[in-house]
């Protein structure tokens, strides 16, 4: 699969890679980082120029981001208010839309790059608590423009070691994802302790 | 522990099983990262190999020798063949990427050797 991607690339060159950054925007499983690593150092090595790269990577990417957050706004909304009939759910549902909204500017920012595969959940999030699109999409430009030039600066330096610095960032990056959300879910854990109340559904987006 | 492990399965049993998963992930993920920086911190394994899906240029690139040297190696003229991959050229000269990986090993050991 990543060999046939790879290939892909050096014939159609970074229009692939704006194809795999707005499929990794929408949880698809592509090597998107991959993708922007090698791309890298075809640039070190002569075969793609940057600026093309760079703008593809990134367009992908914020229209990956642009989709999800659309799909959140049409479809979350409506699941949010059928899980607010019942009212308990309705209050949690309520303090994650609040809390979305005034930090979500945050969320979006890290979850472009630093915790880059909890992004596409945080915007389906964003669009189902209908944070401003203004302020979605400015947190969307700039933490995408961090992970693409991330990416591809890096594949640039280290362009004789992208399977190496693949594999570590890949992991890194599920380290900090799968920390943040078991960060998260102990403030949760914390929180249901401190109020005493009962179990809480399922299905909470907290 | 016991005590607060049996409050939390009362009060939010859910958050406490994702927060059990959620902790084992990020660890599995820790541990393979711990794994992969003893394996890649030997040099022996630095060493990208040739694949099929890589470029004149970037096996050159890669391997800090000439680009010259490489296109030559593969019996190619000097332009035009930049953005073609191994596999593309093996299929175009009838050979296979095997042939074309020995060819281009000996020449990039012959340059480290000639320190170039």
């Amino acid at each position: 699969m990543i060999e046939i991607l790879l290939e892909w690339m050096s014939h159609y060159g970074v229009l692939i890679i704006g194809v795999t950054t707005l499929l990794s925007c929408l949880a698809l499983p592509v090597p998107s980082s991959l993708m922007m690593l090698t791309a890298g150092g075809f640039i070190a090595s002569g075969d793609l120029t940057a600026l093309p790269v760079i703008s593809f990577a990134f367009a992908g990417a914020v229209f990956g981001d642009q989709i999800g957050y659309h799909l959140g706004r049409g479809f979350g909304t409506r699941i949010l208010s059928r899980l607010s009939r019942n009212p308990k759910r309705a209050k949690l549902a309520q303090k994650a839309t609040d809390y979305l909204r005034k930090r979500g500017t945050v969320a979006v920012f890290f979850s472009r790059w630093l915790v880059s595969p909890l992004g596409p959940y945080v915007n389906l999030a964003g669009g189902a608590s209908s944070m401003s699109w203004m302020r979605f999409s400015s947190a969307s430009f700039t933490g995408e423009a961090v992970w693409v030039l991330f990416y591809v600066s890096t594949g640039y330096v280290f362009a004789d070691r992208i399977v190496e610095i693949s594999s570590l960032l890949g992991n890194a990056s599920g380290a900090l994802a799968a920390g943040t959300v078991t960060i998260l879910l102990g403030f949760w854990l914390r929180h249901s302790l401190r109020s005493g109340q009962a179990r809480k559904p399922a299905d909470n987006s907290d | 522990m016991k005590r607060l492990t049996r409050q939390l399965w009362e009060k939010n049993r859910f958050g406490l099983i994702a927060f059990v998963l959620a902790l084992a992930v990020s660890l599995f993920f820790i541990l393979r990262l711990g794994i992969f920086w003893i394996y890649w911190s030997d040099p022996a394994h630095r060493l990208q190999p040739i694949e099929g899906w890589m470029t004149p240029g970037y096996v050159a690139y890669s391997h800090h020798v000439p680009k010259e040297a490489v296109i030559e190696a593969l019996g190619l003229t000097p332009d035009g063949h930049f953005h073609k991959t191994l596999d593309d050229i093996a299929e175009e000269s009838g050979r296979s990427v095997e042939e074309l990986k020995i060819l281009l090993n000996a020449v990039i050991a012959e340059k480290q050797k000639a320190g170039e």
